[in-house]
């Protein structure tokens, strides 16, 4: 079953590679992929998420703001209540102390994210995410 | 020299002129104390330094609320917020530190700058960087030519500051576009323009930039050009280039990252650059430390010392080809230029139509049709230019369609390599830049992966393949179409058999074990061509081979294990009749394929006018002795009385538009069954058909010898054992026709039709040369 994947950045990272091979490896899952580029504002992902009701929201943010940038977004996008149960999942660089990190994660996935993934993770790891996506849309769509 | 003592650009000019490197960290801490001790740090380093007070990503986009928030809550920033922070702060890290004698830049990345270059105008600073399409496409998402209007406010903002007595300083981003696999003639183009801006707009004293890539050899080349060019166009400014370190994906090891940093420095001195902007050990990890990046300046400053310092280095080096690299780049500045009078109008119509395309880049304005490649020595290369006006000086070279995987590993090029290099040096106390390689273009052990097939699904899957697996099926169709036409019947090869061909040039031969006999796998179906005209006068067969050839032909890109071959064979024939029929089928082919396929030869780059020459007419032909006259011509050392070499063959190949004939090799160098000639003995009656365009060999052919006692005396000559040819023997002296026949390769036919790379990249199921696969 195709996904439509929206990839995103967020308002304060300019990285852009990252976006780049995110979306291959969504492609090369079978899924369709509408990226949004660097520097994505609050109000145009959710915007986005409106207007395409995208299957699955991947964020990706490496300039070490993605704690805030990350709880901020999030609340934006759960506040609207079409996109409340809509899987939304956030991974890069979290914050700018590389390994002496605290938890990210834990912050983030109570802020609203379904899944979070910090740069030690790879592509596996967000492949077997989408995997379970797959499920739970095909039984949404069948009850 | 415009500038007065304290300006950013005479401090750099001053340095030069001591024969000294300017190194520049990128520092940035939101804590306004730690701020201070990095500039005070980076000012006492043992080097000749400038500082750099980057800003944060929020102040770089402009939201200076989120800036203020993250520090009212005590939270770190990945830079220094100078629009949040109020002036006396600002002023309070620069009390005592700026002066003359050490000038500040403030480094930030935004496409909207007014803010930022309000406050350091306010702040005392004169120096920055930037420019309207290098801190727009790369990194925002506002229209370019939004851009273009807040970077020429900025510019006459900052021009501004020459009333009050020092120089202004403007450094353009252009040429670190997306930080790696942009082509580097597109680099030097956007640096210059982006220069070109800047003194429109009112500056006068610039730098330009060039962010080290991938190759020595090539970076050095690539800063010549921009050198050339910016002295070309900015005359009257007082202008000098900067090197950045590596500005992609990092060494992880702190020796790679030592290294990949020692390069960069002598990139700059051997380039007649002027400043460095270092990057530390801590790169790949975190945001680095004070002390880290005072390291960093001072490892950077020894290596420039060892090279020489800058002094007249740049002029004196020698031995910096040219590639085409200031072609190109003087293509784009002149047909941008060519565009408006107003640099702003030009930059945004040059995108809007094409002529200026960053591939990679995701930003609404980037035409995005644009693609580039890594070869197998770390160049880069274009492999589609859209629509930018480079046809006439590159051809892009098709690539298997891009994967994840094989982005990732182009963008962790560098940093295997230079990872690797540090491990190498540390187990075998070797000079790590010796014994990597990494001075020189030679290909390396590593990150060779451009010049290998990828897994059988990935290059299964991709594009790429599916395209030349549709082109060479139709010159299949078009082969059997033209020789059906010309009276042979195809016969299905043997695969196995008590002998094959003794082959040549050091291939080795498959044992199979066939009910306890010692049987072959076919090299070649010769034996079997001539053994076939006893049923048929004209016969062809599309045979698979298999040649273990040596492992050194692995890099050559055009050796298979496993190959085919079109092979025909015709009773009654003379070399001049078979090479009528070679040309004839090689003409048929690429006819159909062009007329048939032109998408498909679009879609992979492939210019169909190299064609041109090969369909106008027939094929040159010249004996093998011209041939090795003209490689002496060109200085190379070819052996008269042997098989040109594949250097060689290259050479000649290069130099031809269109397909031609080597003949009469001498005897020594070919198998048995090439009849010599018998009014000049010693020479083969026989002929290779040569590629264009440096493609080499497509086909080998020969009038046969079927005389008994002659076939035995030349099998003795060659070292062969008669015995072994028992079945063969036998059919010759009970007599086979006279014959000649040729065979051609069609994984390297399809490799030249569709303008490859690699031949395995002809093959669905390719075997290189000690490459295990499928």
């Amino acid at each position: 079953m195709e996904l439509t994947v929206l990839v995103s950045s967020v308002a304060s990272d300019a990285h852009t590679w990252n976006l780049v091979y995110l979306q291959l490896v969504l492609e090369e899952l079978g899924h369709r992929v509408i990226n949004l580029g660097a520097c994505v504002p609050d109000d145009l992902l959710v915007a986005e998420c409106l207007r395409a009701r995208p299957d699955l929201v991947v964020i990706s943010t490496v300039n070490g703001h993605g704690r805030r940038d990350g709880r901020r977004v999030i609340g934006r996008v759960r506040t609207c209540q079409e996109l409340a149960a809509t899987p939304v999942v956030i991974g890069g660089k979290l914050g700018i102390d590389g390994p002496r990190a605290k938890d990210h994660r834990a912050v983030l996935l109570d802020a609203g994210f379904d899944a979070v993934f910090e740069d030690a993770a790879g592509p596996a790891q967000l492949r077997s995410y989408v995997d379970t996506v797959l499920p739970r849309l095909s039984a949404s769509v069948t009850s | 020299m415009t500038g007065v003592d304290g300006s950013f650009g005479a401090f750099v000019t001053r340095a030069g002129a001591a024969g000294r490197l300017v190194v520049q960290p990128r520092m940035g801490m939101s804590d306004p104390r730690l701020m201070r001790a990095g500039l005070v740090a980076t000012r006492d380093a043992a080097a000749t330094t400038v500082g750099t007070i980057t800003l944060d990503s929020y102040t770089r986009v402009g939201d200076h609320a989120a800036a203020r928030a993250a520090l009212r809550d005590g939270l770190d920033l990945n830079g220094y917020p100078v629009v949040a922070h109020d002036l006396a702060t600002t002023a309070g890290v620069l009390d005592g530190v700026l002066d003359a004698r050490f000038p500040v830049q403030v480094r930030h990345g935004s496409a909207a700058p007014q803010d930022i270059v309000a406050v350091l105008v306010a702040a005392g600073l004169h120096a920055t960087e930037g420019g309207p399409v290098s801190y727009c496409l790369p990194y925002s998402r506002i229209p370019l030519r939004e851009s273009v209007l807040n970077w020429a406010e900025c510019c006459m903002r900052l021009a501004a500051v020459r009333e009050h007595g020092i120089e202004p300083h403007l450094e353009s981003f252009g040429g670190c576009m997306m930080g790696q696999l942009c082509p580097p003639s597109l680099l030097v183009a956007i640096s210059v323009l982006e220069g070109l801006f800047f003194r429109q707009h009112g500056l006068r004293s610039v730098s330009l930039s060039y962010a080290q890539q991938t190759n020595q050899a090539q970076d050095m080349e690539a800063v010549r050009s921009l050198r050339q060019l910016a002295a070309e166009h900015l005359h009257g400014l007082d202008w000098h280039v900067v090197i950045y370190a590596y500005m992609g994906v990092y060494p992880r090891t702190p020796d790679g990252a030592s290294l990949l940093l020692e390069q960069a420095a002598r990139l700059a001195v051997c380039s007649g650059a002027q400043r460095l902007i270092v990057k530390t050990v801590a790169e790949a990890h975190r945001i680095p430390t004070i002390a880290e990046n005072v390291a960093a300046l001072e490892l950077a400053a020894r290596a420039a010392d060892d090279e020489g310092g800058t002094a007249a280095v740049a002029a004196t080096r020698t031995g910096i080809e040219d590639t085409g690299i200031l072609a190109e780049a003087r293509a784009l500045v002149n047909a941008v230029l060519d565009l408006s009078p107003d640099l702003g109008v030009a930059l945004v119509r040059a995108f809007e139509r094409g002529y200026l395309d960053v591939p990679f880049c995701l930003h609404p304005d980037n035409p995005g049709r644009a693609r580039s490649r890594l070869d197998d020595r770390g160049r880069l290369h274009w492999s589609g230019i859209g629509s930018m006006p480079l046809g006439g000086l590159v051809r892009p070279r098709p690539v298997p369609g891009l994967t994840a995987a094989g982005l990732l590993r182009s963008l962790s090029y560098v940093e295997r390599r230079y990872d690797h290099a540090a491990l190498e040096r540390s187990a075998t106390g070797q000079p790590a830049v010796a014994a990597a390689g990494l001075i020189g273009d030679e290909p390396v052990n590593i990150g060779n992966d451009a010049a290998r097939p990828p897994g059988p699904r990935e290059h299964l899957a991709s594009p790429v393949t599916r395209t030349v697996l549709t082109i060479q099926h139709r010159m299949l169709d078009a082969a059997r179409e033209y020789l059906r036409g010309e009276g042979f019947t195809e016969l299905l090869p043997p695969v196995i058999g008590p002998v094959t061909d003794p082959g040549a040039r050091g291939a080795k031969q498959v044992d199979v074990d066939y009910y306890g006999h010692r049987y072959k796998l076919m090299t070649s179906a010769i034996l079997y061509k001539q053994a076939s005209l006893t049923a048929f006068d004209k016969i062809f067969c599309i045979a698979p081979n298999v040649r273990l050839e040596p492992l050194e032909t692995s890099s050559t890109s055009r050796h298979l294990a496993e190959f085919h071959q079109v092979d025909v064979e015709m009773a009654g024939a003379t070399r001049e009749r078979i090479m009528a029929v070679a040309e004839g089928l090689v003409s048929h082919v690429v006819r159909r394929v062009v007329t048939e396929l032109p998408a498909e030869l679009e879609s992979l780059g492939r210019d169909t006018s190299a064609f041109a020459d090969l369909l106008d007419g027939g094929f040159e032909r010249r004996t093998h002795a011209a041939a090795v006259a003209d490689l002496h011509g060109m200085g190379h050392d070819q052996n008269a009385d042997a098989e040109i070499d594949w250097v060689g063959e290259a050479m000649l190949s290069h130099k031809s538009s269109r397909p031609f004939f080597i003949t009469d090799y001498p005897k020594g160098s070919r198998g048995f069954y090439d009849r010599e000639n018998t009014e000049r003995p010693g020479f083969l009656r026989n002929f290779d058909l040569i590629a264009a365009e440096g493609y080499g060999e497509l086909c080998s052919g020969s009038e046969r010898e079927n005389d008994y006692a002659t076939i035995v005396t030349r099998m003795r000559e060659t070292g062969e054992n008669p015995a072994k040819y028992g079945w063969y023997l036998r059919m010759v002296r009970d007599g086979v026709p006279a014959s000649a026949g040729f065979g051609i390769g069609l994984e390297r036919f399809t490799r030249y039709v569709a303008g490859l790379d690699h031949v395995w990249q002809a093959s669905a199921y390719p075997k290189v040369p000690g490459v295990v696969a499928p």
